[in-house]
């Protein structure tokens, strides 16, 4: 789900080296062994061509990376006829081809390649090298016959013959290697992977601000950067973007909510020269912006309110985590305490409540509570800590290096244990009470979602041979990672009297040194990727040798400088950022057609990126255009309200999901539960990151599913629909009522052709909405209607048709199923048995209850979709208490939670399962009536005589396959429905509107009943509906999705 | 920045449009295609192909079948009351298993006894197959049956069990196999979804979402959930006052809105992609339907199935959606049997005959009819369909004389028809008590790139650059399991 980590091939027309040779189309190429398998690649030619297949453009640019490459090698090749130097030829080749097996403890053939005395020595096979005979020695036999480097999956990986003459060519020469030189397989970085030298692991030195030549110098730095590098390749940046457009994008981008229309219009007077700097510092007071900020930690942090798996249990108060870095970007805190909290935040010294919410960091994680060996498991968990962690803060790939050292950055497997043993010393192995953490004793607060240490002397934690438990080499010494020397440090043991082990502290502690070269890179460059779109950087998680080269480095550089310089507090950068000509800059360029061609992935940033919005961002700003958008800050986050279809992948239907009371439902998404097992339907379409791995970049994909979900996605429509009963109420004429939906959604006047369209579309829609399911259709229309209804009829009981079993009491014994289902009712027991009434309802008999026990049994699953719609043409006994006309049972009593029912209660509501518990009031009840009950896509609903009486979100899934009764609420035996039924019939779908009508028609006519002709059963009328259809366009706009 | 020019570990400008995600009918993700500058400057028909990488495509191989059917018989059938005939447990009826073969006691449930196949195994077709009375139908077309009898896998818990069978791991948060499948090879029907999954109304898997989800690809790839009935998939239909005739109005309101937005800014391949999209989103909605509308299929066909008869009607309809889907060019189609927990599954502690005795009604006469219905319309070859649950059940009971059996993840029964899959015969082998895999052992891993194998895609080949490392379906595991290829 995430697009974190991609890294671009770069390609910018006007580098000075010539143009990079395109990587293998990833589908085709041969790069198993790219992966953490055996061997490294080392770029072998052929593989490289044989690897592309279709795509000849892609062809031809591998043929000129070829040539390219060719060229150098020629170079080289007569510096090697020269002199072969050990430092300059042989040493690199050693690193690049066989250290990577030919070192540490247990060399492959116990052959030592990193220093003389180790080729000297020889390995199990003999000597290596012969002086006497050079070219008989064992080493060049074995590299020439092709068998060394080995072959990787079938491939070989042969050496080129150049390097093979510069191998000879050296052992004829007397095999030179300075006795005390060591080879160090990561010491510097060739073309198959990044040393120590890597840019990213050198000390953060701030650059000098670029001076422009022949023009005024930026007030802001920034631009001083991005003008530099423009100037070169003749560039000037797009022209800055309108204040209209400005302050759209500001709000979107600081606060996450779009300004209203009055507010745009007041910045647009706004004739103070300090006005743009007023507004962002007033953006960045509001607790909006940590809000909206907040949400791109939490993506890293790899957020969500439950475990996982199969029993996917809530995380207790991970909530109080998501607000705990809300506050800490509201309150502008320091970075380095930003860190040290979150990994450490119960080992310092003025340790809080707050302070442990924060190392709820570390238990975001997934957690399975029955994993296969739980030993096993303790690993993985390893593996999730350390890979969040430094991710998320320092931007390596730690994790690669959990079976042998890192592929392609300077971490070696020992690495990766001195950073997990910072982690060793917790509840990694914890039961299934504690959720995978600690007890609340340990961690020494109640309802804190924390992390802490089991004790401060963990048991020792040994390397792993290939990260296989079973085989463990030496114990572990906790430390930093070996990556950049000269921070290197091994981590003390605890304190006296501590009751932790004090290493993450420690870890933290060397993340958050000034001398970190990643941590400050890292960040701005997040920054820098949230403002603009993108980053400097563009694989904001990874800053290795595999990463994308940064677009300035020397930019990168000097924010950090300025991010250190300013105490690592982020108000101070986004200040600068956004008060940079280059954040202002419009999305379009007078040269946009050529400069796409040339830089078409903006790397020298000579215009803004449009931005399509974020699932939170579009959900929040489609709540905030209505003004319907609940903005309370915190507290525990509510259940949204998914379509039960949605609901059919959870394994507890019925139970799963409870969505949160109606009135929580409009608070920002960023308060959305996040469940593991169920994310969000409309939000994952709108590429919400997958939380089980920290996300430092989401995907933006454009898909059809999207379309389907702002279209015909209830929430959307009640959106436009809110919006236009609102609209309604405030404006009388058609033109000034348009110009509201466009002020609202688009924060905008229409002009004349777009207000002219809009109106007609308003008069277009009405007529629709009057005409195809409208009114009056015509008879022959009618029975068709009829025709369709009855096909989904499953179950029509009535009263003329009961059989009695006795003459005298007219006690009814069994009333067939009208609907060719054989839903027979039938009741055994005679005292049990309603009695037959001749004159019940209408002049027709009908069944008579006298709320004492008697209720029928029905044959079969009545009901088979959660879509349905009951009718009972009814009168009420007029007792006290719940009654029940039509019912199944769940077995045992309690289970009225998840079966469907339709009734009264005792204070003459209607109720149409528990979820829809009062459903409205009826009105002379005794009378005979029509009750009617509908459970569809968008709604339950709930009719007396054809007119509405109340209308909620539709059911949650009930479970239907258990028996069926009339007359009694069948879980819990009572509830038993007193007055008589007439007739009772049951629809295997929701029934339209109009279907209802005339159905409602055809029964009220049978038995003399009177439809009510109060309120019309749509909500709103056609006016108001068409009005919600122009909002509804205007909410599925590009206009309204993409920011400028 | 030459240094990993040739490196060929880092993503390429290929990979970028290959992992737009283009979702099940593909549309271009304009980001990732500006960034490409040869993109930018190439002929606008390539361009047309390369902005719907979710097209049809070829895999590495020659595909043996263009779409797969995975019947998933979640919670895991007893390999030797159906598939793994093991005359010895007879023999030792009632005897314990031999101290040397150790497990994991999965829930702490009780060791019992051995216990004999519950219903008879008899030899079906010319090959002589040997499938138990549970699946007599299924029988029939022992002759096309690849059965494959040494199947292991590594838990022996239903959630992480199930995501394993599904995403290669035990760990949530990875792609399916049906994602892999569309990533490498598109869908042939863009109005649909290119990986539909159907589920037991009983509810859910466990461990639910993560089981189709596309893990760390985009969510495009992530298969869709359908319904047999009405609107198969979410949102497909607006409020009923919305006509078709009043969203087509609405929808060229949009477009003209949105053409004129895109005349303002020239170029814009998101803002023209995402207008597509929407006439797309407008086919779907006639298309989706339609896909599961049987009422033109003929009364011998629902009948075949089972359609509109207890116990086989929700998975006939399942099963005969399945081939319809297949017909229109789905790529990847799961369907469930059983859903909910313990009984509502496969998961037969309780009892082998109470549970199996229930599910395999349920599906025997539907999958025998997709098999003989695929075949006639010539789609059997091109179709591949696998059948089998998360992992097998344990050879003995769970205390004395109970009629239930354990989870076993040692050695279990899985089958495969069509697609080029040999078929008539067994491969591999469980030791003499069907207690675990010994001969010809197929991991989970191995099923997963014979499945890819056979479908044209290359399991070591089929990778995905994602923060840092080429992943794939099987990792650095996986052998394709030849033998059993025609």
């Amino acid at each position: 789900m995430t697009e974190c980590e991609k890294s671009q091939a770069s390609e910018y027309i006007w580098q000075t080296t010539p143009p990079s040779l395109p990587a293998v189309p990833r589908f085709q190429s041969t790069m198993r062994e790219s992966m953490c398998v055996r061997h490294v690649a080392l770029g072998n030619r052929k593989s490289l061509l044989r690897g592309i297949s279709a795509g000849g453009l892609c062809l031809v640019w591998a043929l000129f990376g070829q040539m390219v490459q060719l060229m150098a090698q020629s170079t080289n090749q007569n510096a090697a006829l020269a002199a072969t130097d050990f430092e300059t030829h042989v040493a690199p080749l050693l690193t690049k081809r066989c250290v990577e097996c030919h070192q540490g403890a247990n060399p492959s053939g116990g052959l030592l390649l990193t220093s003389r005395a180790g080729l000297v020595q020889g390995g199990d096979s003999g000597a290596a090298v012969d002086p006497q005979n050079p070219a008989a020695s064992y080493l060049l036999e074995r590299i020439m016959s092709g068998e060394m480097p080995p072959e990787i999956q079938g491939r070989s990986q042969a050496l080129p013959d150049l390097e093979i003459k510069l191998i000879r060519q050296w052992i004829e020469g007397g095999v030179k290697w300075p006795a005390d030189r060591k080879l160090d397989y990561f010491e510097r970085t060739n073309d198959v992977r990044g040393g120590r030298d890597w840019w990213s692991l050198q000390p953060v030195v701030r650059p000098p601000v670029p001076l422009l030549k022949d023009k005024p110098q930026p007030d802001n730095p920034i631009d001083a950067f991005i003008r530099a590098a423009l100037d070169e390749q003749g560039i000037t940046p797009a022209p800055r973007a309108d204040r209209r457009t400005l302050i759209r994008r500001l709000y979107y981008d600081l606060i996450g909510l779009p300004p209203s229309e009055a507010v745009i219009s007041a910045f647009e007077n706004d004739k103070d020269p300090e006005a743009w700097e007023n507004l962002v510092d007033r953006l960045l007071q509001m607790p909006h912006y940590g809000e909206r900020w907040a949400r791109y930690w939490l993506d890293l942090a790899r957020y969500a309110d439950t475990s996982g798996y199969e029993r996917d249990q809530e995380k207790p108060f991970a909530w109080k985590y998501r607000d705990w870095v809300v506050q800490a970007f509201n309150s502008d805190m320091p970075y380095n305490q930003f860190i040290i909290e979150q990994l450490a935040g119960d080992e310092i010294e003025n340790r809080s409540e707050q302070s442990v919410i924060a190392t709820g960091f570390l238990r975001l994680g997934t957690w399975n509570d029955e994993p296969n060996d739980r030993l096993d498991y303790q690993y993985e968990r390893l593996e999730d800590l350390v890979h969040t962690t430094s991710s998320a803060f320092f931007g390596l790939t730690v994790k690669c290096a959990r079976c042998h050292s890192h592929k392609f950055d300077a971490i070696t497997q020992e690495d990766y244990y001195r950073m997990a043993s910072a982690f060793w010393a917790g509840p990694l192995l914890t039961d299934g009470k504690q959720l995978g953490g600690p007890t609340a004793e340990l961690l020494g607060f109640e309802e804190v979602l924390g992390w802490t240490d089991t004790g401060p002397k963990p048991k020792p934690l040994h390397l792993l041979k290939n990260g296989e438990r079973d085989q463990p080499l030496d114990e572990v010494i906790p430390a930093s990672l070996s990556s950049i020397p000269s921070l290197q440090r091994t981590f003390d043991s605890a304190p006296e009297g501590a009751n932790t082990s004090h290493r993450r502290r420690q870890l933290a502690e060397w993340i958050a040194d000034p001398k970190h070269p990643l941590t400050s890179r890292v960040l701005v460059n997040r920054l820098w990727q949230h403002h603009f779109g993108k980053a400097i950087v563009r694989t904001p998680n990874n800053f290795g040798f595999l990463a994308d080269p940064p677009t300035h480095r020397d930019l990168l550089d000097w924010l950090a400088a300025e991010f250190d310089a300013g105490g690592r507090r982020m108000k101070a950068i986004h200040r600068l950022i956004l008060t940079s000509q280059t954040w202002q800059q419009g999305t379009l360029h007078p040269r946009s057609s050529d400069l796409e061609k040339h830089d078409s992935t903006n790397r020298l940033w000579w215009r803004a990126e449009r931005r399509r919005l974020d699932a939170e961002t579009l959900r929040d700003a489609l709540l905030a255009v209505t003004g319907e958008i609940d903005l309370k800050v915190g507290g525990v986050g509510f259940k949204a309200t998914i379509n039960p279809e949605a609901l059919e992948g959870l394994s507890r239907k019925s139970t799963a999901w409870q969505a949160s009371p109606a009135e929580l439902q409009n608070r920002r998404s960023l308060y959305m539960y996040l469940k593991r097992g169920l994310l969000p339907p409309m939000m994952t379409t709108f590429d919400l990151s997958e939380p089980t791995l920290s996300c430092g970049q989401r995907d933006v994909t454009i898909v059809p599913t999207q379309a389907l979900t702002l279209l015909n996605n209830r929430f959307v429509h009640d959106r436009s629909e809110h919006l236009a009963a609102v609209i309604r109420e405030s404006a009388v004429g058609v033109a000034e009522q348009v110009r509201l939906a466009w002020n609202s959604v688009l924060q905008r006047e229409p002009n004349a052709v777009e207000l002219q369209r809009s109106i007609e579309h308003l008069a277009m829609q009405a007529r629709a909405f009057s005409e195809p399911v409208g009114d009056a259709p015509s008879d022959e229309n009618r029975e068709l209607i009829l025709q369709r209804t009855a096909a989904a009829l499953v179950l029509r009981l009535m009263a003329a048709n009961a059989v009695t079993s006795d003459g005298e009491r007219h006690l009814v014994e069994s009333v067939p199923d009208l609907s060719g289902h054989e839903h027979h009712a039938t009741q055994a027991v005679s005292a049990a048995r309603p009695t037959l009434v001749s004159d019940g309802i209408g002049g027709k008999p009908a069944l008579h209850f006298e709320g004492t026990g008697q209720f029928m049994k029905l044959a079969g699953q009545v009901v088979s979709e959660q879509y349905c719609t009951m009718i009972g043409v009814v009168c009420d006994g007029n007792r006290s208490g719940h009654r029940t006309l039509l019912s199944n049972w769940n077995g045992r009593a309690g289970n009225s939670t998840s079966s469907l029912f339709l009734g009264l209660t005792a204070e003459r509501t209607v109720r149409f399962s528990d979820a829809f518990g009062s459903a409205g009031e009826v009105s002379d009840r005794t009378k005979p009536f029509l009750l009617t009950a509908v459970n569809g896509s968008e709604s339950a609903t709930v009719f007396q005589n054809g007119r509405l009486l109340k209308s909620a979100n539709q059911l949650l899934p009930r479970r239907l396959d258990t028996p069926w009764v009339m007359g009694q609420q069948g879980n819990i035996n009572g509830e038993f429905w007193t007055g008589n039924v007439a007739e009772i019939r049951v629809y295997n779908r929701a029934l339209s509107n109009l279907e209802l009508r005339l159905v409602e028609k055809q029964l009220a006519d049978q038995y003399g009943i009177t439809l009510s002709t109060g309120e019309p059963p749509q909500p709103a009328d056609n006016q108001t509906l068409a009005l919600a259809s122009l909002c509804h366009v205007l909410m599925n706009s590009n206009e309204f999705l993409f920011i400028d | 920045m030459n240094r990993k020019r040739h490196f060929p570990c880092g993503q390429t400008r290929r990979e970028a449009v290959w992992k737009m995600g283009c979702g099940f009918t593909g549309i271009a993700l304009a980001d990732l295609l500006a960034r490409e500058s040869f993109f930018a400057s190439s002929a606008s028909a390539q361009e047309a192909h390369l902005s719907n990488p979710l097209a049809a495509k070829k895999g590495q191989l020659e595909p043996r079948a263009k779409s797969c059917i995975f019947l998933t018989m979640n919670g895991a059938p007893s390999q030797v009351d159906t598939f793994d005939y093991k005359p010895e447990l007879e023999k030792y009826a009632g005897k314990q298993l031999p101290a040397d073969k150790t497990y994991i006691n999965s829930g702490g449930r009780k060791v019992g006894f051995l216990t004999p196949a519950w219903r008879p195994f008899r030899p079906g077709g010319e090959s002589g197959l040997l499938v138990s009375d549970y699946f007599p139908k299924v029988r029939k077309h022992a002759d096309k049956l690849c059965v494959l009898n040494s199947c292991h896998t590594d838990s022996h818990a239903h959630g992480s069990a199930l995501v394993a069978m599904n995403t290669g791991k035990t760990q949530i948060g990875r792609p399916s196999l049906g994602s892999w499948a569309v990533y490498g090879l598109g869908t042939e029907n863009e109005s649909l979804p290119g990986y539909v999954v159907m589920l037991d109304k009983r509810g859910g898997p466990i461990s639910g979402q993560p089981n189709w989800a596309s893990g760390f690809m985009p969510a495009t790839y992530s298969g869709t959930l359908f319904r047999p009935s009405g609107d198969p998939i979410l949102d497909l239909n607006g409020p009923s006052h919305i006509s078709r005739k009043a969203q087509r109005e609405q929808l060229d309101l949009l477009a003209e809105l949105n053409q004129k937005h895109l005349e303002d800014r020239r170029g814009g391949r998101d803002l023209a992609a995402r207008i597509d999209s929407y006439e797309l989103a407008y086919r779907m909605q006639s298309a989706t339907p339609e896909a599961v509308d049987l009422s033109d299929e003929t009364s011998e066909t629902l009948d075949m199935y089972g359609v509109g008869k207890q116990p086989t009607d929700e998975y006939g309809r399942n099963c005969l959606i399945a081939r319809r889907l297949v017909e229109r060019g789905v790529r990847f189609i799961q369907l469930y049997s059983g859903g909910g927990h313990l009984e509502e599954t496969w998961d037969a502690h309780a009892g082998i005959e109470s549970n199996h005795g229930q599910h395999a009604p349920e599906v025997d006469q539907p999958i025998a009819a997709l098999l003989t219905d695929l075949e006639r319309r010539s789609l059997l070859d091109d179709t591949l369909v696998i059948w089998g649950g998360e992992f097998g059940r344990m050879p003995f009971s769970e205390g004395k004389n109970a009629p239930g059996r354990n989870h076993n993840p040692y050695g279990f029964s899985m089958w495969m028809a069509g697609g080029g899959v040999r078929g008539g015969m067994n491969y591999g082998q469980t030791d003499e008590l069907g207690f675990e895999a010994v001969e010809n052992k197929v991991h989970l891993h191995d099923l997963h790139a014979t499945i890819l194998h056979i479908m044209g895609l290359d399991h070591e080949l089929l990778t995905y650059f994602h923060q840092g490392r080429q992943e794939s379906l099987t990792d650095v595991h996986g052998h394709v399991v030849h033998d059993i290829l025609a």
